[in-house]
C-alpha cells in the first residue's frame, strides 16, 4: 500500500489539487465562502499593487497628454502656440478636476442630507474574471467600511460591500448574476425584486416577482424598497425598459435599465448599514387564543 | 513557482487597473491562462499543477468571492494543456499565442458551464460568450507579449525532446 502511494505520489497530489477546489465549488456554490486570514493578506497585497499601478498609469497618461498637446506646435508661432497649448492642457486638467469636484459635491450633498457614517471612496480596480461584476474601492475596515454596506453614486445604487480588509473593500455590483435587491416603482409603489443577470455586454437588470395586477409601465423609475436590509428606501435603481404582459399567473417579469453604468464608476459613497426594523411585538390578546393562531384572541 | 505566482498576482492587479481605466465592459484579458499555458509547456507535473492551483486561487480571490471554480479550472487547464502539449510543437511566440487562445476558449466555456450548472438562471451566458472573441484575441496578444518574459523566467527554456512529459 505504502509502495503504491509512493509510486503514485505525484498523481495523488495532482488529483488532490484538482478535486479539493472542485468540491469547494460544488458544496459552496456561486456564493463562495467568507475570506480567511490568508485571503485577506493576499487581498491587502494586491490592493497596494493595484493602487501603485493606478498611480503609475495615471501619471503616464498625464505625461502623454501633455506631450500630445504640445506636439503640433509650429516653429514660427512657437512661443504663442506653446502658451496656447499649455493653457488648453491646463483647461483640460481643470475640466477633469471640475468634473471630479461636481461628482464629489453630489456625493457630499447626499451625505449632508443623510447624516451618518458615509464614506467617500475611489474605485481602483475591477474583477479580472469574465463571469462576475465586482469593483475594488480604496476604503476598508479602518475607514469604517464593513461587509453589507450599500454603495451608491449620485446617479443611483451601485452595489454593496461584499467583503472588506483593513484598507480595501470589494463591492458586488447590482449587475452581478448573484445580486438581488428589493425594489418598487417610484410612482405606483408596486414591489418587485431586481436581479443582476451577469455577463459583460448586457447590463440590464431582471425584474422578478412583480404582481401581475400591479401597475407597471415602461419608462417608470424604479427605486429601492428598503426591505432587503442592505439598501435604504428610495434610492434610484434605474428605469423600467421592458414589462412582460401576461394574461395569467400571479407574477410577471421585466427588465430595468440601471441608472449607474458599472464601467464608469470613479467615486462612490459607502452608506452605513440599514437597521432592519423588527416587527412590533404582538399585543397581549384579551381573549384566550394565542397570537397568530387565528383563534379568539385575534382582533 | 514563487516567481510565477508573484508574476500572476502582479499581472492580475495590472489587468484589474487597465480594464478599469479603459472602461472595458465586454471583455477581460486572461493573463492567468497565458501563464498556465506556459506552465503546461515547461514545468514538471507537480510543480506546474501546484503553481496553477495558486494562480487559480489568486484569480478566484480577486474576482470578488472565493468559490473554488477558478482554482479548479486552473489545475484542470494545466492538465489539459499538458496533454495537448504532447501533440503539438509550441516553440515560437506565435504558436504560444495560439495555444493560449485555445486554452482561453476552454477556460471561458468551462467557467460559463459550471456557473450555469450551479445557478442556471443567474448567469448571462449569452452576454459572456458574445465578448469571447475579443477576450480570446486580447489574451493571445497578452500571451505574445508575455512569452519572452516567461521564457526568461524559465531556466530550462529548451525542450529536450518533443512530446515528452517531464
Amino acid at each position: 500500500m505504502l509502495s503504491l502511494i509512493k509510486r503514485y505520489r505525484d498523481l495523488i497530489l495532482v488529483a488532490g489539487l484538482l478535486l479539493f477546489p472542485f468540491f469547494t465549488f460544488v458544496t459552496r456554490g456561486p456564493n463562495g465562502r467568507e475570506p480567511y486570514l490568508v485571503d485577506k493578506g493576499v487581498l491587502a497585497v494586491s490592493g497596494h499593487v493595484e493602487r501603485a499601478f493606478a498611480w503609475v498609469l495615471d501619471g503616464t497618461v498625464s505625461v502623454w497628454r501633455g506631450y500630445a498637446a504640445l506636439r503640433g506646435v509650429e516653429a514660427e508661432n512657437r512661443a504663442l502656440r506653446e502658451e496656447n497649448q499649455a493653457l488648453k492642457a491646463r483647461a483640460l486638467v481643470q475640466d477633469g478636476l471640475r468634473g471630479e469636484n461636481e461628482r464629489l459635491r453630489a456625493l457630499m450633498a447626499y451625505a449632508d442630507k443623510n447624516q451618518g457614517h458615509e464614506v467617500v471612496a475611489r474605485v481602483v480596480g475591477v474583477d479580472p474574471s469574465s463571469t462576475r461584476h465586482f469593483v475594488r474601492i480604496d476604503r476598508g475596515e479602518s475607514d469604517g467600511v464593513t461587509a453589507g454596506m450599500a454603495v451608491i453614486t449620485p446617479d443611483g445604487v451601485a452595489g454593496y460591500v461584499e467583503r472588506a480588509t483593513s484598507g480595501w473593500a470589494d463591492v458586488i455590483l447590482i449587475t452581478d448574476a448573484t445580486h438581488r435587491m428589493g425594489v418598487r416603482d417610484e410612482h405606483t409603489h408596486a414591489r418587485a425584486i431586481a436581479a443582476g443577470i451577469g455577463g459583460k455586454a448586457d447590463l440590464e437588470l431582471r425584474l422578478d416577482y412583480a404582481l401581475r395586477k400591479d401597475d407597471l409601465t415602461e419608462g417608470d423609475v424604479i427605486v429601492t424598497s428598503g426591505t432587503d436590509g442592505v439598501y435604504p428606501a428610495g434610492l434610484r435603481v434605474g428605469t423600467l425598459s421592458r414589462v412582460e404582459q401576461r394574461g395569467s399567473g400571479m407574477f410577471r417579469a421585466g427588465s430595468i435599465h440601471p441608472a449607474v453604468d458599472p464601467s464608469k464608476l470613479e467615486e462612490v459613497l459607502v452608506l452605513p448599514k440599514v437597521p432592519v426594523p423588527l416587527p412590533a411585538p404582538a399585543k397581549e390578546p384579551q381573549g384566550t387564543g394565542a397570537p397568530g393562531t387565528g383563534g379568539a384572541g385575534v382582533p | 513557482m514563487l516567481v510565477t505566482c508573484v508574476l500572476a498576482l502582479l499581472l492580475l492587479s495590472l489587468e484589474s487597473v487597465i480594464v478599469h481605466k479603459l472602461g472595458l465592459t465586454v471583455t477581460r484579458i486572461d493573463v492567468t491562462v497565458a501563464i498556465i499555458a506556459f506552465l503546461a509547456l515547461r514545468a514538471n507535473t507537480l510543480e506546474g499543477a501546484a503553481s496553477s492551483f495558486v494562480i487559480g486561487y489568486l484569480l478566484d480571490l480577486t474576482s470578488g468571492r472565493y468559490t473554488g471554480l477558478y482554482t479548479f479550472l486552473g489545475v484542470f487547464l494545466f492538465i489539459l494543456g499538458r496533454m495537448v502539449a504532447s501533440l503539438v510543437d509550441v516553440r515560437s511566440g506565435f504558436m504560444f499565442a495560439l495555444y493560449a487562445m485555445g486554452g482561453d476558449v476552454v477556460h471561458v466555456l468551462l467557467a460559463v458551464l459550471f456557473s450555469w450548472l450551479t445557478a442556471k438562471e443567474a448567469v448571462g451566458a449569452a452576454a459572456i460568450l458574445s465578448g469571447l472573441p475579443l477576450q480570446v484575441l486580447l489574451t493571445g496578444v497578452a500571451a505574445l507579449a508575455l512569452f519572452p518574459l516567461l521564457r526568461r523566467l524559465d531556466r530550462g527554456s529548451d525542450r529536450p525532446q518533443l512530446g515528452t512529459l517531464r
